[in-house]
């Protein structure tokens, strides 16, 4: 018997004792029952929240605004402030939903909680919010609700309901762990918008026709209740961010681009949609690169690639993104799109860790864009202090940028 | 003198029958460590769930791992990328360095509740005892949870690990995942 052959006997062997399940609630808590979960609370006042206020003074914001350390949230990815802006939902790509809670608004968080602690969430990254108050949480192969859980959150065991069961959102021999990271939203028709990036690189050929069915690379829609999905958008690689312009109900989303074509191209994308169903181009391109593998694939018959709205720094990962509907900010940003670029993984020179700012004029066109905050990158050391990766507004205006690096929530408000 | 030494070894490898191994050497992982940093640390603690702790991993497991990146045997949208441009020499310089810090574990739940297919070679805190297993304790649970399902549905390959994931439901792999993604760790940099 060779080693490996023993080994592998070695383990099988000792397979079928001990009888090990992890504790799934969701029948309970569907029933309205309660469990034994209690919560894992963040402190906002130790040695980590002091090394986080140190990186504030290197944030640079235009004048007339300031930057300052929100809460500290490990992991923090997607965020959902709830309808009355007293407490923030923030993702993670690991088992925790955290609620940031701001009671006195003095714009500090008071206390930093895991949400729901009696499920057993799976890389739950995409938390958000219906205008009525049901949060929705877009987890790797699941989706959840959780009817007014902004008043619900104080008690380890909140209400909740299954929008689609688990398993279901994508085959599950398609989940992978990295293009796996969800972003839903509530569009204006009232349908759930969630994005399925493709757990690839670049999709294999013999797949790309069973992914364009199912809508993975791309943006499905739903009713609030699951049924009625349908792909909504087609021909994306890894979208992370989405939302719709609050003038006309348009869906604008970022997307990140093929590795391994050198530091400069294919350009990072934000795309503007206009109808249902549109095709933005990739396994085929990104913008205007080619992809070399998929060269010789036809292209799907009577379909027209719709380009990038804007082009991006190449590599610099545009990830979360949200259209400005506050007040507070100077009139230059109102109705524009603010960004957050998580920063390059494999650049020769790093690039992004910054929020981005771009104009949408009155006929709902992009104009240039601009950096709106950096810092979070030593530009001498190539070295990370945060990564930005999502934008959220509290109801005062001022912005939120969810850093999963740094694991802090900062922000950024303009000088009264 | 370094191209000496390897010279030798593999005259003497190759005077005995197998492969010559290229030697590691730290001090040039180290420097290529570079390109691993962002997402692994240059001490190999992992800077992003999607990554794996990789500082004290065995010499003779990263070596393996990147091999088969570098060969297609094992898929990954990322890492598929960063090896496909590695030598061998390259492969053991930075398993040289990964493989030179040290972790420690430190558990507070009841040894006995350890996951039985696990421990004979991944130990019951998650440091390994074969060199051939990766160290699991601290390790994300969710990416530990992907790993598992990737074994069992076979888009990653393993003799060892298929069938050990083939007889595990979706609840039973969490478990393993929360048994070992609890153990808490430090790695201590070696220079």
């Amino acid at each position: 018997m060779t080693r490996k052959g023993l080994l592998a006997g070695l383990c099988l062997g000792t397979l079928l004792s001990g009888p090990l399940a992890a504790q799934d609630n969701m029948d309970k808590l569907t029933s309205m029952k309660r469990t034994d979960a209690t919560f894992t609370t963040v402190p906002q006042d130790d040695d980590r929240a002091t090394a986080l206020k140190d990186i504030v003074p290197f944030i640079k914001v235009p004048d007339g605004f300031e930057a300052s350390l929100y809460a500290v949230v490990p992991d923090a990815r997607s965020m959902a402030v709830a309808p009355q802006g007293t407490v923030t939902f923030v993702g993670t790509r690991k088992d925790k939903v955290w609620s940031v809670v701001d009671r006195d608004r003095n714009r500090i968080a008071d206390e930093v909680k895991d949400f729901a602690p009696s499920v057993t969430f799976d890389l739950p990254n995409g938390p958000c919010f219906s205008p009525d108050g049901f949060l929705f949480i877009a987890e790797r192969n699941r989706v959840l609700t959780f009817p007014a859980a902004e008043f619900f959150f104080e008690g380890p065991d909140p209400a909740v309901g299954v929008v689609v069961d688990k398993g279901k959102l994508i085959p599950a021999e398609e989940e992978s762990f990295n293009h796996t990271a969800r972003v839903c939203r509530v569009g204006p028709d009232g349908k759930l918008y969630i994005s399925l990036g493709q757990p690839h690189n670049i999709q294999p050929v013999d797949k790309h026709q069973m992914y364009d069915e199912t809508g993975i690379g791309g943006i499905i829609r739903m009713n609030k209740d699951g049924t009625g999905r349908e792909v909504f958008t087609r021909g994306i690689r890894n979208s992370v961010g989405h939302d719709f312009n609050p003038a006309n109900g348009e869906l604008w989303f970022t997307d990140n681009q093929v590795d391994g074509m050198g530091d400069d191209i294919p350009p990072g994308e934000l795309n503007r949609q206009t109808k249902p169903g549109q095709h933005f181009g990739f396994p085929w391109v990104n913008g205007a690169v080619e992809i070399p593998e998929y060269k010789d694939v036809p292209r799907p018959e009577g379909v027209e690639f719709t380009a990038p709205a804007v082009e991006m720094q190449a590599h610099a990962a545009d990830l979360g993104m949200r259209f400005y509907v506050g007040k507070s900010f100077p009139e230059k940003y109102h109705g524009g799109i603010f960004s957050a670029q998580h920063g390059s993984w494999n650049r020769t020179k790093p690039v992004g860790a910054r929020v981005m700012f771009t104009p949408v004029d009155t006929e709902g066109k992009a104009g240039t864009p601009e950096v709106f905050a950096e810092g979070w990158l030593d530009e001498e050391t190539g070295e990370y202090r945060g990564r930005p990766m999502d934008i959220a507004f509290l109801p005062d205006g001022s912005m939120l940028v969810s850093d999963d690096f740094a694991g802090a929530i900062w922000r950024i408000a303009a000088k009264k | 003198m370094r191209g000496m030494l390897s010279l030798a070894l593999g005259g003497l490898l190759l005077a005995g029958g197998a492969l010559a191994d290229p030697v590691g050497n730290r001090a040039d992982g180290r420097k290529l460590a570079g390109q691993c940093r962002t997402c692994h640390g240059l001490d190999g603690k992992s800077q992003m769930p999607v990554a794996p702790n990789i500082g004290g991993e065995s010499e003779t497991y990263i070596r393996a791992q990147l091999t088969a990146f570098r060969d297609g045997r094992r898929v990954n949208e990322m890492m598929t990328i960063v090896a496909r441009n590695l030598n061998d020499q390259q492969i053991a310089d930075l398993a040289a360095w990964y493989a030179g810090h040290r972790i420690t574990a430190t558990m507070t739940a009841d040894p006995a509740g350890a996951p039985e297919q696990c421990v004979a070679c991944h130990g019951a805190d998650g440091i390994r005892l074969i060199d051939e297993a990766p160290n699991l304790a601290g390790e994300n649970n969710i990416y530990i949870d992907t790993q598992l399902k990737a074994f069992r549905s076979g888009s990653r390959p393993s003799e060892i690990m298929a069938p050990v994931a083939a007889e595990l439901t979706d609840a039973q792999i969490r478990a393993v995942a929360d048994w070992y993604g609890a153990t808490q760790i430090a790695i201590e940099t070696v220079e």
